[in-house]
């Protein structure tokens, strides 16, 4: 397994180049750029200068894990303005060409939002519609479509059971999940959704949760890994269960308010006992 | 082709059957009650949302729908439903087709889908309607800011029925006419006697409940159409 850290973990007045250098002083193989997140990649940015992250990030001696993206909490496909869901569209498009621009074979989309306002079955036949298209495009590119499980936030695709029936009504063998091992909270557990879903797992990201804090006002309920209440013996074992064997990728929520390059390095080390079991 | 009482029967309740809802409590059957004919549900590139046609397509009998381009010559004769999905700019000559349908007692639905559509679309659209079929629609209300306490457009016709909003609503201005389904205090569609037959607006797209598999809805679409 190989690990990666997003870069929107680098603090915005370090920049690209200071973020990469600590990125692999940390001892990561990777980074997962977020499309939309940092200045340095925007929707805006052109190929030429998405060519010039890659150079950047493998003069680091890294590469890139994946492109991943929260532009979709804004413009998601599920939407009802026929406006809005071509814009989220594009967004997956962006995400596929500059996934090939930068030599790495993963996205991560948030698939759709349920509100009080878009109901769950608008939601789940317009992301299935939706990406049944992306996923042609993404399987033309050699791109695989992770759909994260952000349960909560999305109150959407809550159970791994569910989760599975949604790929199947896609039928793409291009769209996975971009399984988040933290997003899981008191509704269950990571390993088994590992279990079920084996294969089409695109890539992991890992964090842990406080599961019993719960998400209300600002008090995060996510925090570093082994502070928290998943069962990561288990993650583990689950891991080895179904074979994966490819990116771990960290997200941290909540960062260190002070010496910010600390959560780096200590993420990095607990990755590493993570990865060889000594748990 | 023709469907009959039995055969609509057949459809509402093996649809409802499907979806695991309770069956609506249906009058009898009537010697009087007259054959049904054609239904229509017309699409062409003026149709803006192609999930509301969809959801027509959904829930209409097979036998009973086509979704021919409106310029087909003689397409809509002898309908005695046509339904207009997700309408953005009526073109002059589809508007005066469906007059003529109205004249010879056809029931046309004429469903709005300029909610989301840009200022200069929506002036078009209002035109179009006001030139076309003496519709006049007031301006765009975004229903859900600030967010709605309850997400339902009340009809009060033909059926007490009750279906999702679409979040955006094209109301229908005073004029003539009954108002026949409303958001809170909103008016949102509207019936009025044309010739012979009855135009109904609606101001938030229903096609997509269709398709969503709203019981509600489709109960209300199927009144409208056996009355029709």
């Amino acid at each position: 397994m190989k690990k990666a850290i997003g870069d929107n973990m680098i603090p915005r007045d370090w920049g690209f180049d200071r973020g990469l250098a600590l990125i692999k002083q940390a001892g990561y193989d990777g980074v997962e750029l977020w499309l939309g997140d940092m200045p340095w990649f925007q929707m805006s940015t052109t190929d030429a200068q998405v060519r010039d992250l890659r150079r950047k990030v493998e003069n680091a001696g890294l590469v890139v894990s994946n492109v991943s993206t929260g532009l979709h909490w804004a413009s998601p496909l599920s939407a009802r303005d026929p406006a809005v869901r071509a814009q989220a569209s594009r967004i997956v498009e962006r995400q596929i060409e500059t996934a090939t621009l930068l030599g790495t074979d993963a996205i991560l989309v948030v698939a759709g939002l349920v509100t009080d306002e878009v109901p769950y079955n608008e939601v789940y036949q317009r992301c299935v519609d939706g990406l049944k298209r992306l996923g042609d495009n993404a399987a033309r590119a050699g791109v695989k479509i992770g759909c994260e499980n952000c349960n909560s936030e999305q109150r959407f695709l809550l159970s791994p059971r569910e989760f599975a029936q949604f790929l199947n009504d896609i039928n793409s063998p291009a769209v996975g999940l971009h399984l988040d091992v933290g997003n899981i909270h008191d509704t269950g557990f990571a390993e088994q959704w590992i279990e079920i879903h084996g294969p089409r797992i695109t890539r992991i990201h890992l964090k842990d949760v406080l599961k019993h804090r719960g998400r209300c006002g600002d008090q995060s309920v996510y925090t570093n890994l082994f502070l928290g209440d998943n069962n990561w013996p288990a993650i583990r074992a689950a891991m080895s269960k179904v074979g994966y064997d490819g990116w771990l990728i960290a997200e941290m929520e909540s960062r260190y308010r002070f010496a910010l390059d600390q959560q780096f390095h200590d993420t990095s080390h607990a990755m590493d006992r993570f990865i060889t079991g000594r748990l | 082709m023709d469907l009959t009482r039995r055969e609509f029967l057949g459809y509402t309740v093996g649809a409802m059957s499907l979806m695991g809802a309770p069956l609506p409590q249906l009058s009898p059957a009537s010697a009087a009650e007259r054959r049904l004919k054609k239904w229509r549900v017309f699409s062409s590139n003026q149709s803006v949302l192609p999930e509301s046609s969809a959801g027509y397509r959904a829930v209409i009998p097979p036998r009973r729908y086509k979704f021919e381009p409106w310029e087909q010559p003689d397409s809509m004769t002898d309908c005695s439903l046509v339904i207009m999905s997700s309408v953005c700019v009526l073109p002059e000559k589809l508007a005066e087709r469906l007059r003529s349908c109205l004249q010879r007692g056809t029931t046309v639905i004429v469903e709005s889908g300029a909610g989301f559509a840009s200022h200069l679309e929506f002036r078009k659209h209002r035109r179009s309607l006001r030139e076309g079929l003496g519709l006049h629609v007031a301006a765009p209300v975004n229903l859900w800011s600030p967010p709605r306490a309850t997400p339902y457009v009340d009809y009060t016709w033909p059926t007490r029925t009750r279906v999702r909003d679409f979040t955006r609503l094209i109301p229908p201005a005073e004029q003539p006419g009954e108002i026949i389904a409303w958001a809170d205090d909103l008016p949102v569609a509207l019936r009025r006697r044309v010739g012979s037959g009855t135009l109904i607006y609606i101001g938030s797209p229903l096609g997509p409940a269709l398709l969503m598999g709203d019981i509600e809805a489709i109960r209300w679409l199927y009144t409208v159409a056996y009355a029709a």
